[in-house]
């Protein structure tokens, strides 16, 4: 056969026998437990305007698309991410629906990935939820985070993940206090945001011994990103983190932790104050999941208020998604083990 | 089964952090650092290390099959790898600069490199020997200067020499070589060390034993510091 048609595109592939059906396996549960909670499924255009990506995800995330021309000229994108097109919808067709709007997805997503990056293929199916224009009753709208952290656990439970996961909570509003009481510039952001994430203790301590005066604050908020726990990391937190706006914003992750916690829920889930990556898309709670074996971030989410008011109508939403393959990755891993410990 | 696997660079970097780890109290058995095995485990049997070339640590790191590793920030900005940089070791220490053929007293007439470029090259293209085609390109274009980058294994210095560049992107430690093949240092683009990696999954789900070694490392860290201002003082008061 001539190599151009034997040849597949990089980052794409096939999926066959045991591992397609438990693809099916894993895709069936984690839709009944949406289901369970009456989270209604939606199929969204899987070829959009890349405009939506550009509002919905940011430019920078949005640039990873596929993109192409459509015949009349418009700049048209192979869907890279579900939570833009589901908040069109709530702002557009369903905006006369009562409220909340409980709707979830098991989509495929497609992003220009480098090819040789842990993160190589090019196309990927999303498993996710969102929550809505939910109008919490508690002055720290913390209700539906919890609504949201609880299904993320029931699905790790019904995956029988428990012994291999991690679920980390942030709340953005902790580094925006910080880089609002620093009066960083966009770029000094992003430099501080950079080192936060990649969890660069003396980086962030020299950055912020340069723009204040507390060295010694400074070299604590170093040590603190670099630590992730339980309840002790409150304590730790409010010894240096005072600026009304991120207390503000702890006050509420220990809201949602208490809140798990009373449901002992909060079993595999961890407080991480490091995890600042898309900070411009999320406004309160964020989530990661981490799996063993699943190589990348297994799932991830949080509270989005600012999304649905780019199309017109603000209201609080929230959501998170589970990577296809990387929880296929992870119970394949898994099950690989388990029957050569009974063998 | 070790509890966790760590990368480190082959090389000048390996016996440094080998013993930074030492200090932390994690040994290895002499004969199998001796042997020719890329991989072996501690005396404890809960750290398997491996072996790797430099470039490739970032790489066992961000894919998981390692869960730390510790390179060079030069590997790592050149990488672009995605993993966690949560300790600077600062061993290994040197820049990444930007040198080119010393001509004396010329020198002081031209020190913007934008005009050197087009000086020497009349197409106004800057063409740069390196082992970093990302941290070249970057470090010229974030200036505005085009740049055409000729990608080299090792010998750098040489290609100014024999006409082959106008200028290279290396390492510096002492700038020995460079002065022995007649160029200078007209850039620094970063400061280098060598940095502890972690794989991002890794570091949730091992982090009992990553945070503990962390804290050893830390500590051994800031304890060669001390001994090493100690000495320097010792040495300015001879």
């Amino acid at each position: 056969m001539p190599e151009l048609l034997s040849k597949i595109p990089p980052g794409m592939r096939y999926h066959s026998g045991r591992e397609a059906r438990l693809r099916r396996a894993i895709e069936d549960r984690v839709m009944s437990i949406f289901n369970e909670h009456n989270y209604e499924e939606i199929v969204t255009p899987g070829l959009d305007y890349y405009a939506l990506f550009e509002r919905g995800m940011g430019a920078e995330a949005a640039s990873r698309a596929f993109r192409f021309a459509d015949a009349d000229g418009s700049l048209l994108a192979l869907r890279p991410d579900v939570t833009s097109t589901l908040a069109r919808a709530a702002a557009t067709l369903f905006a006369t629906r009562t409220r909340p709007l409980r709707l979830c997805y098991a989509a495929n997503v497609w992003r220009a990935n480098a090819r040789s990056g842990a993160e190589w293929r090019r196309e990927g199916k999303h498993l996710g939820c969102e929550l809505i224009g939910a109008r919490d009753e508690s002055v720290t709208r913390t209700g539906s985070d919890i609504e949201m952290l609880s299904i993320v656990a029931a699905i790790i439970a019904r995956l029988d993940l428990q012994d291999t996961c991690r679920i980390t909570i942030n709340n953005v509003g902790i580094f925006n206090g910080i880089a609002a009481r620093l009066n960083l510039d966009t770029e000094g952001r992003e430099r501080v945001r950079r080192l936060i994430d990649a969890r660069d203790s003396s980086g962030v301590q020299n950055f912020l011994t340069a723009h204040t005066d507390d060295t010694q604050d400074c070299a604590e908020f170093g040590r603190l990103v670099r630590m992730t726990g339980r309840d002790e990391m409150f304590a730790a937190g409010r010894r240096i983190i005072t600026n009304e706006q991120s207390v503000r914003a702890l006050d509420e992750l220990e809201a949602v932790w208490r809140g798990i916690a009373s449901h002992e829920l909060n079993r595999c889930f961890e407080i991480d104050f490091g995890d600042t990556s898309e900070l411009d898309y999320y406004t309160g709670t964020v989530i990661k999941i981490y799996i063993a074996g699943a190589g990348t971030r297994a799932g991830n989410g949080g509270r989005y208020d600012d999304l649905i008011k780019l199309f017109g109508q603000s209201e609080t939403a929230i959501g998170f998604m589970f990577d296809l393959d990387a929880l296929t990755d992870a119970l394949r891993k898994e099950s690989g083990v388990r029957s050569q410990e009974s063998e | 089964m070790p509890e966790i696997t760590i990368a480190l660079a082959k090389g000048r970097m390996q016996n440094q952090t080998l013993e930074l780890l030492s200090r932390s109290g994690i040994r290895c058995d002499d004969e199998a650092l001796r042997s020719r095995r890329l991989s072996i485990e501690d005396t404890t049997g809960r750290i398997r290390f491996i072996f790797v070339k430099p470039a490739d640590v970032p790489v066992y790191v961000e894919h998981g099959t390692a869960d730390c590793g510790v390179c060079g920030a030069d590997v790592l900005m050149e990488s672009e790898a995605d993993v966690l940089q949560p300790l600077d070791l600062n061993i290994a220490r040197c820049i990444i600069a930007v040198a080119r053929l010393d001509r004396g007293s010329e020198d002081e007439m031209d020190t913007e490199i934008a005009t050197v470029a087009h000086r020497i090259n009349e197409a106004g293209m800057l063409r740069v020997a390196t082992k970093y085609p990302r941290i070249a390109r970057r470090h010229f274009l974030e200036r505005g200067i085009p740049v055409e980058i000729i990608e080299l294994s090792g010998s750098v210095e040489l290609a100014p020499v024999l006409g082959l560049a106008d200028c290279i992107v290396d390492l510096v430690e002492t700038g020995r070589t460079l002065i022995e093949n007649g160029l200078t240092t007209t850039e620094t683009i970063a400061a280098s060390s060598g940095r502890f990696i972690v794989n991002r999954v890794s570091y949730h789900l091992k982090s009992d034993i990553i945070a503990e070694l962390l804290d050893n490392l830390a500590a051994s860290v800031a304890e060669m510091n001390e001994s090493e201002i100690k000495s320097t003082h010792a040495e300015n008061h001879k």
